[in-house]
């Protein structure tokens, strides 16, 4: 008993492959930022479309991010890489396949683009309507009031949310595995078939998965309190 | 379209035994990870010594991704502690480790949102801390607390469909397998993301529809 704790803690096996290891893990930290970058637009465009004044956009704007939030990113995923390619060879006559990467980039973030929308949304509808009216009346463009107005304040207010949301994409994409990504899951896997050896390896996974992502949110807490010491004026 | 009705009304009987499972999964999942958040609570709260922990193991369930849970639950706890020998019960055991850390924090804040002076005025009219508790604390408490504890529940429905990753024969499951007899993945796939999407959808309405009217009408 006591020696298969002991082989739970011990990194010999995680030591023996660390390069492949580390790359699995780089490649987990090249899903989130490209996911991260497609999450942000889409998030600003889906959320510029529910803020617009015609009903028909905001109607489009609600729908999309009510739709990537509620549905599970395992679930979107394995859609994302199984069903378009295949209507697009149906309707282009040719052969068309989803990369893994691409697919993870796309699925995940399309899922977190749905938070990200509702993090915009109550960042901008937070600023009273009173600023951006004395802005305008002083003289400055409608750019100019975004500039200097109300995206200072707006991004401020919504920086604590968005830097949570981009926590959880982290933790997702330890998903992308299931659709033959190389992240540092699949690669566990993979030794774990050659070696037999589960334990130390999956518990390795989890300690490190732990060490960095409370390290990244003691991080976000540091930064966002400094964020709010700042918006205290 | 007749193509599409055929296969997904003949495979009826699957999608709904998946949601069977989906259903039990998730609520056996919710209620282990309501009594284990409760005692780790109030360890943290209540008990020094072990405070770190209660600590330690509400920032481990909230900070390692659930899939990763999953497969260390899964792999190493049968090695570690023999149990569990089933995989339905790696899954609901999983799902119950991921929520009971981010409950236990829930707990925390809604029996620290109570007012001091709440607890101070009981014990001080002579009640024992355990009534104190169960009387003046907890019901408040439990108020506070319901619209996150709903949340969470819809959380854990929405992580259940990895538990099709070991073999829970669960909505996703039925629906990879059954992709993989007919090989149609866009009705087999896209109905059952619907599928997904409706149940999260309806079960987030009536969370968001259910706590504010618990705010308006104790509030």
């Amino acid at each position: 008993m006591i020696g298969e704790w002991m082989q739970a803690v011990t990194g010999s096996l995680f030591w023996e492959y660390r390069s492949i290891l580390l790359f699995g893990l780089a490649t987990n930290f090249s899903v989130f930022f490209l996911s991260a970058v497609l999450a942000v637009g889409m998030g600003l465009v889906a959320c510029l479309a529910r803020l617009s004044p015609l009903p028909s956009l905001r109607w489009c704007g609600a729908f999309y991010a009510e739709l990537f939030r509620n549905t599970p990113e395992y679930v979107l995923l394995v859609w994302v890489h199984f069903v378009p390619p295949l209507l697009l060879t149906v309707l282009l006559h040719t052969r068309v396949n989803f990369s893994p990467l691409f697919s993870a980039v796309v699925a995940l973030g399309l899922a977190s683009s749905g938070y990200f929308t509702e993090t915009f949304r109550a960042g901008i509808l937070s600023i009273p309507r009173g600023h951006v009216e004395a802005a305008r009346s002083t003289g400055l463009s409608g750019v100019l009031t975004l500039r200097w107005v109300i995206l200072p304040q707006a991004v401020r207010k919504m920086l604590p949310e968005a830097l949570n949301q981009f926590i959880s994409l982290l933790k997702s994409t330890t998903l992308v595995s299931l659709i033959a990504v190389p992240d540092l899951m699949y690669q566990v896997a993979m030794i774990t078939q050659e070696q037999m050896r589960p334990m130390p390896l999956y518990s390795g996974a989890a300690i490190i998965y732990f060490v960095i992502i409370l390290t990244l949110s003691a991080l976000v807490r540091k930064i966002s309190e400094g964020w709010r010491a700042v918006g205290r004026v | 379209m007749g193509m599409m009705q055929r296969i997904l009304w003949n495979n009826r009987r699957e999608f709904l035994e998946g949601l069977l499972v989906t259903a039990q999964i998730s609520l056996i999942a919710i209620a282990v990870a309501m009594v284990g958040g409760l005692v780790i609570c109030l360890l943290r709260m209540y008990c020094r010594p072990l405070r770190w922990l209660a600590t330690l193991y509400i920032e481990f369930c909230r900070s390692t991704p659930i899939y990763v849970q999953l497969m260390w639950v899964n792999y190493v706890w049968p090695e570690l502690f023999g149990w569990p020998q089933s995989f339905f019960a790696a899954g609901w055991a999983a799902l119950a480790l991921q929520s009971s850390g981010y409950l236990a924090e829930t707990f925390r804040s809604g029996i620290e949102g109570i007012a001091r002076g709440q607890r101070e005025a009981a014990l001080s009219t002579g009640l024992t801390p355990f009534l104190t508790m169960r009387w003046v604390i907890l019901p408040q408490a439990v108020l506070m607390m319901t619209p996150s504890l709903m949340n969470q529940f819809l959380v854990v429905v929405k992580s259940s469909c990895l538990v099709s990753v070991i073999a829970v024969p669960d909505l996703m499951y039925r629906a990879l397998r059954l992709t993989s007899i007919w090989f149609e993945p866009i009705e087999i796939l896209s109905f059952t993301a619907f599928l997904y999407v409706a149940i999260v959808f309806v079960l987030s309405a009536a969370i968001k529809w259910y706590s504010d009217r618990l705010r308006s009408r104790y509030a």
